[in-house]
């Protein structure tokens, strides 16, 4: 059994009159990427603010591997790696001189101090810059330095607050395959965005919040299956398609299967696991099969099941 | 500690690259204060401006002897040189020749005049040069003036009540010599409240606590730059107490403040030969000084949103204190309530130290001042670190 690295419970935190937090509980095992999915304003940089210590909580406890965090103590803070929304960098001083002074803070001194920032410095891609001011990267490489000082001491839970907003395409998705590496590395990721893309992509389990309130959480299936949403699979082929159909509509799990003029549309509930019958079904028929395309639905759609609106709205 | 000295020295880096400490610290009021030693320098304490009078005394009555006696008294404390002339002529001719800078007209009939109580008048010629030392020696004549008109009062009231006639052996019998009683405070010892320092020290003094206010900025205010820059979200989140973060601002601005301060001791002393006094006496008042400055700017950052709403904040009160602190001109030599008032500013009481010190003082003449300032640190101070722990504790 995998341990728990955060275990967040019944978070509140109110500004005046407003909630911006209410009860949110979740936890995160070691090597799992956990996703807090949520427009803005939703309440994901609050939730965060107190799993990091940054923000007193009006009540609910926070457990980093261990350890409560408190805003008032530095008990377990050295197992978090924060990577706020905005960039955490000193624009005047070099790359390097950056990480030198966050992985002192985090207390690396001595050999390790050096190995650690050269290998942070190339995870991210920075080795060539590291004596360059900041204020002269791109923002692509602003925002991967941003990321690599999270990284710097090796945190057990690293906690990244939309790191690809404002990002270019091309640094956005080294941030995510540097995320995946990580999560493969056996590091727990809370990682907040309102990206269903990049969730979808990440995040072995998804927490879905809107107004403060968690509305749901599991993994990206378990969510759809909660809405009753069905993978739609379309298999091109050649041949009797309408006799084909009709043997894979009489497959357990198929809800629906139509004949088109070179493909056959198929609704099911697991497709990937009822894909080898799809495709036995077909070939059974006498049809020859040119393509096969799986499209389940979306978090997108959950989040409109569950909260009446678009995450972007 | 260690988390202290890091973020302080990561501060000071950042600082010394910035370069605007240096220019604010050491470069302008190092400029400013010799720029003012240059053009007030004189005017203001007398210091090496050179008053040469001349008089001429046509009355050689008692009354008009007086007035020659204070003059000569000056004269002989080195504040003036004095020449007699017998003719108004003469002394016209040596204003012509530039021998003088002015003279003094003491009219036949100007002892009668007094004491019959007959409005008479002491002239003072002087050269259209020399504003300044004209300015002193019509200064002298009103001032006896002034000396002999409350006589002339107390002898009017003595006579009344005493039922006799007026008469110069009437005069003498009461008050011997009318003026030189009154006129004799101008060359009295200095109370503390009086004491100058030299122009050169002033000027350099002032200066360098008036930008004092404006160095420490760098420091404090350093908490809300973290704020605006992202970086206290990654500092906070850091395993350091956060009271550490507040005592690296702290540290910081106490180092720029100390830097500059001794800085500009060392170089106003070579390059304008300031006379700050015993070395161990001004290193408490600078100590003390800068305690007061963090202190007072520290709860300016306290109370400010933004790192450029606490330094247009702290200029005004840095401006407001100097002023009222006496930095360009010494307000406490004034009298009225703007001296009472000055004594609410810690530039006043850094002042007052150097003056205490003055050039053979022990350095313990500067401790009242210190620790006066110490009070504003420590009040302003506790303040200031009560709202910021407030505000890194949401």
């Amino acid at each position: 059994m995998t341990e728990n690295i955060l275990t967040a419970d019944s978070l509140v935190k109110t500004f005046d009159d407003l909630t911006a937090v209410n009860g949110v509980s979740f936890h995160i095992s070691e090597g799992e990427t956990y996703g807090l999915l949520g427009p803005n304003g939703a309440g994901k940089t609050t939730t965060i603010s107190m799993v990091s210590g940054l923000l007193t909580k009006d009540s609910g406890t926070v457990m980093v591997a261990g350890d409560e965090i408190r805003t008032n103590s530095t008990r377990g803070r050295a197992a978090i790696g924060l990577v706020p929304q905005d960039l955490a960098i000193y624009p005047d001083l070099t790359g390097e001189e950056n990480l030198v002074f966050f992985a002192r803070l985090y207390g690396i001194g001595g050999p390790e101090l050096d190995a650690r920032v050269s290998q942070v410095l190339e995870t991210v891609g920075l080795t060539d810059r590291k004596d360059d001011l900041t204020k002269e990267y791109s923002g692509g490489m602003q925002r991967r330095l941003n990321i690599g000082i999270g990284l710097l001491h090796k945190p057990r839970l690293l906690i990244l607050d939309e790191p690809t907003v404002g990002v270019d395409p091309q640094s956005r998705n080294a941030i995510l395959e540097s995320v995946e590496e990580l999560s493969r590395a056996g590091m727990a990721v809370l990682y907040t965005t309102h990206y269903m893309e990049e969730a979808e992509r990440l995040c072995d389990r998804v927490g879905i919040i809107d107004e403060g309130v968690l509305q749901a959480e599991g993994t990206r299936r378990e969510l759809v299956s909660m809405i009753g949403e069905k993978d739609r699979i379309t298999i091109s082929a050649a041949g009797d398609l309408v006799q084909a159909a009709d043997a894979v509509r009489r497959i357990d799990g198929v809800t629906e299967a139509s004949a088109a003029d070179d493909h056959i549309e198929i609704l099911a509930a697991n497709a990937s696991g009822l894909l080898p019958a799809l495709l036995e079904g077909v070939t059974s028929a006498g049809a020859s099969i040119t393509g096969v395309e799986i499209r389940e639905p979306n978090l997108e759609a959950v989040f409109l099941h569950l909260t009446g609106k678009a995450l972007r709205d | 500690m260690s988390a202290v000295l890091l973020i302080a020295g990561k501060d000071l880096r950042l600082r010394v690259r910035d370069r605007s400490v240096f220019i604010l610290g050491i470069i302008t009021p190092l400029v400013l204060s010799y720029i003012f030693y240059l053009v007030f320098g004189s005017a203001a304490t007398g210091d090496g401006l050179s008053l040469q009078y001349g008089l001429v005394d046509e009355d050689r009555s008692e009354i008009s002897a007086s007035f020659t006696a204070v003059l000569e008294g000056a004269a002989a404390d080195g504040v003036l040189e004095l020449t007699t002339f017998q003719t108004d002529a003469e002394a016209a001719s040596a204003l012509d020749e530039g021998d003088i800078d002015a003279y003094l007209h003491v009219p036949a009939g100007l002892g009668d005049a007094v004491v019959t109580n007959q409005p008479t008048t002491i002239e003072v010629i002087g050269e259209i040069d020399a504003p300044t030392a004209t300015q002193i020696a019509a200064s002298f004549a009103e001032q006896f003036a002034s000396a002999v008109a409350a006589s002339q009062t107390a002898v009017g009231t003595a006579a009344a009540v005493s039922g006799v006639e007026v008469t110069s052996e009437f005069i003498g019998s009461l008050s011997g010599d009318p003026a030189s009683a009154a006129m004799s405070f101008m060359f009295a010892d200095e109370t503390a409240a009086t004491k100058q320092l030299d122009a050169p020290t002033f000027f350099a003094a002032g200066m360098a606590v008036f930008f004092l206010f404006f160095t420490v900025q760098f420091g404090v205010i350093g908490l809300l730059e973290e704020e605006r820059e992202g970086t206290m979200p990654r500092l906070m989140a850091a395993p350091i107490p956060r009271v550490s973060l507040i005592a690296a601002k702290a540290i910081l601005a106490f180092i720029i403040g100390a830097v500059s301060m001794t800085v500009l001791v060392v170089a106003t002393t070579f390059l304008m030969d300031a006379n700050w006094g015993a070395p161990l006496g001004v290193a408490v008042l600078v100590i003390a000084g800068v305690f007061s400055a963090v202190g007072i700017m520290g709860l300016v950052a306290s109370v400010a949103k933004t790192p450029e709403g606490a330094a247009n904040l702290g200029s005004i009160i840095a401006v407001v204190l100097g002023m009222l602190g006496g930095t360009f001109f010494p307000i406490a030599a004034t009298g009225g309530l703007l001296a009472n008032l000055t004594y609410l500013t810690p530039h006043a009481w850094f002042m007052l130290g150097l003056a205490e010190l003055g050039s053979d003082a022990p350095w313990t003449a500067a401790l009242p001042a210190a620790a006066a300032m110490m009070v504003f640190a420590l009040l302003t101070g506790g303040f200031s670190y009560l709202l910021l722990q407030l505000r890194l504790s949401r």
